[in-house]
């Protein structure tokens, strides 16, 4: 414990990251080692693709402060993945599929970003209500059923592996991660986004064009929804209207494992990528044993107060 | 003497019904601290704010260095060579000391259109300022949040002097320091006046005033009441002018 309480930041977030998947790993092993195998693996990573784009998205929109949360990811993924297999139907050229998915998401991301920016709505209550708008139109145009007819190039795509790495994580979540890791480092815009997530006020003062930046991000959570639909499609070969279902709280739960803080200002995307497989391999070990959807939830809350909570004493020592 | 840097002209600001301001008339000299003095609620932060380009004046002109200006923004002003460091001082907390004086405004090298940082470049410039104005800051990546109250004022003050600032306006700048610290900021304020740069000062402190000023202007009522040069005055008077008690306020309230 000493040597955890001389790491701060980015560091302690994923040494405590690391050492929960370890207790969560041997635990797994002691009640049921028959589970573990490169099969394993590979569906974790092929379930954390999703779940990794998405909280990417909703990490970018919490950092850059001004109450903001994307409430909607879920409904822009079910809603993208419905309006691209339909668009296809009615006649739109196979090869634009992938296009279209990622368009029809920027497309439901700013419409966010207006309600948020433009018109002053609080972030919460604006994609609280277009949560509802993207999910229940994903149900009502689909009457609930799923829509098939992916073309088989993109499922080849989709279920590839290789070295027991799915594809589509290969292709888009990985770079996804490195750009906005480089971008939050390295660059201006990185800068401007802590600045405006910390003191909304000043950033505005020393001339920062904070609505744009909030305008872009949001869009940006809506591509990523968008490409997570994309993958969801040639994954699963069919488009579902429910496929972003809980998306909402799992991407919030990885964000805040991940060190985001939720007043903004705060965090990298190293530590959400950490979350992200960290919940996805918890989950996955809690189907394995068998444990009740119910208790499943339980136990993600309390991973996320408990990670709060070691990061709010950490602060205590200093 | 050298032409003024700016000239205000006749300013007015009405905020609905209520007049802020009425015909102010004032010149500000490049190597000069002119302190604006006067209550709460005279118009000295409705002015500065003019200046600014926070407000837009409802009447009246503004002359930078002879040619008029309108601002229509923090922006305009700045491009113009006006810097203000507002009370609050517009920093950021959470990024570090050559962030912040170059936040907005960055170094940087694009890369496919990427606006990567050149870190080394603002580290470099930052310690030469912070060298120049001697704050005793020794490492400009320490974070912002972790600088007392008048190393935070360096810092902004550094920021002003990095976009090449003729005018800095300075907002209440002792309000919340210490003794020491207060001292270290006055002589921070005279330092930028010996640059060249041209100094106005807001302060309810009137010792500190009298310390750094050149020159005073005193406001009352949304008008100004008096101006006077450091050798010509003495703080006795300076506080008759701004309570109104001097007879020329009088004279001038009476005719009105």
């Amino acid at each position: 414990m000493t040597r955890l309480r001389t790491l701060q930041g980015p560091a302690l977030i994923l040494s405590l990251l690391a050492l929960l998947w370890a207790i969560v790993i041997v635990m797994l092993l002691a009640l049921k080692p028959s589970v573990f195998g490169l099969s394993t693996m590979t569906t974790i990573i092929q379930f954390s693709t999703i779940l990794a784009l998405v909280s990417l998205g909703q990490a970018m929109v919490i950092m850059a402060g001004g109450a903001g949360i994307d409430l909607s990811v879920g409904g822009i993924v079910s809603l993208s993945a419905i309006l691209t297999m339909l668009f296809l139907k009615l006649g739109l050229p196979p090869l634009l599929l992938p296009v279209a998915c990622i368009l029809i998401g920027v497309l439901l991301g700013l419409f966010n970003g207006i309600l948020v920016t433009k018109l002053d709505i609080l972030p919460l209550i604006a994609t609280l209500g277009t949560f509802f708008i993207y999910s229940g139109l994903a149900l009502a145009l689909t009457g609930g059923a799923a829509q098939s007819g992916v073309p088989a190039w993109l499922l080849s795509w989709g279920r590839g592996v290789v070295l027991g790495i799915p594809v589509p994580f290969l292709t888009i979540a990985m770079p996804a991660f490195a750009f906005a890791g480089v971008v939050i480092l390295w660059t201006a815009w990185g800068r401007w986004i802590h600045a405006m997530g910390f003191n909304e006020r000043s950033a505005r003062l020393v001339g920062i064009p904070v609505d744009r930046m909030r305008l872009v991000l949001y869009g940006l959570s809506g591509a990523l929804g968008g490409a997570a639909a994309l993958i969801s499609v040639a994954w699963l070969g069919s488009a579902r209207p429910n496929i972003g279902q809980n998306l909402e709280l799992e991407s919030l739960t990885a964000a805040m494992l991940g060190g985001i803080a939720i007043t903004g200002g705060r965090g990298g995307v190293g530590g959400v990528f950490a979350a992200v497989i960290l919940l996805v391999t918890l989950k996955t070990g809690l189907l394995q044993l068998n444990v009740n959807t119910v208790w499943q939830v339980g136990i993600v809350g309390a991973l996320l107060v408990f990670v709060l909570l070691a990061d709010r004493l950490s602060q205590h020592w200093r | 003497m050298s032409a003024p840097f700016l000239v205000a002209k006749g300013i007015v600001k009405r905020f609905g019904a209520l007049t802020a301001l009425s015909g102010i008339d004032l010149e500000i000299r490049s190597g000069e601290v002119l302190a604006l003095l006067g209550d709460n609620g005279a118009g000295k932060s409705t002015f500065v704010k003019i200046l600014a380009g926070a407000h837009a004046p409802s009447d009246g002109d503004i002359l930078v260095e002879g040619s008029p200006v309108m601002f229509s923004s923090p922006k305009d002003a700045a491009s113009a060579g006006i810097a203000t460091i507002f009370q609050e001082l517009a920093l950021s907390e959470n990024l570090s000391i050559s962030e912040n004086v170059f936040l907005g405004r960055e170094l940087k090298r694009s890369i496919f259109g990427i606006p990567f940082l050149r870190r080394q470049e603002m580290r470099k410039r930052v310690d030469g300022l912070l060298t120049e104005l001697d704050t005793h800051i020794s490492d400009p990546e320490a974070p912002v949040g972790s600088l007392s109250g008048g190393q935070r004022q360096a810092v902004a003050i550094c920021r002003a002097l990095n976009l090449n600032a003729k005018l800095v306006i300075m907002d209440e700048p002792t309000a919340a320091l210490a003794v020491a610290e207060t001292r270290k900021v006055l002589s921070l304020t005279r330092r930028l006046a010996e640059r060249g740069c041209a100094v106005v000062l807001i302060s309810h402190n009137i010792a500190d005033v009298v310390e750094v000023a050149d020159r005073m202007a005193v406001f009352r009522r949304g008008r100004k009441v008096a101006e006077r040069l450091r050798a010509g005055t003495n703080p006795e008077e300076i506080v008759s002018l701004i309570t109104g008690a001097h007879p020329d306020v009088r004279a001038l309230e009476k005719t009105n």
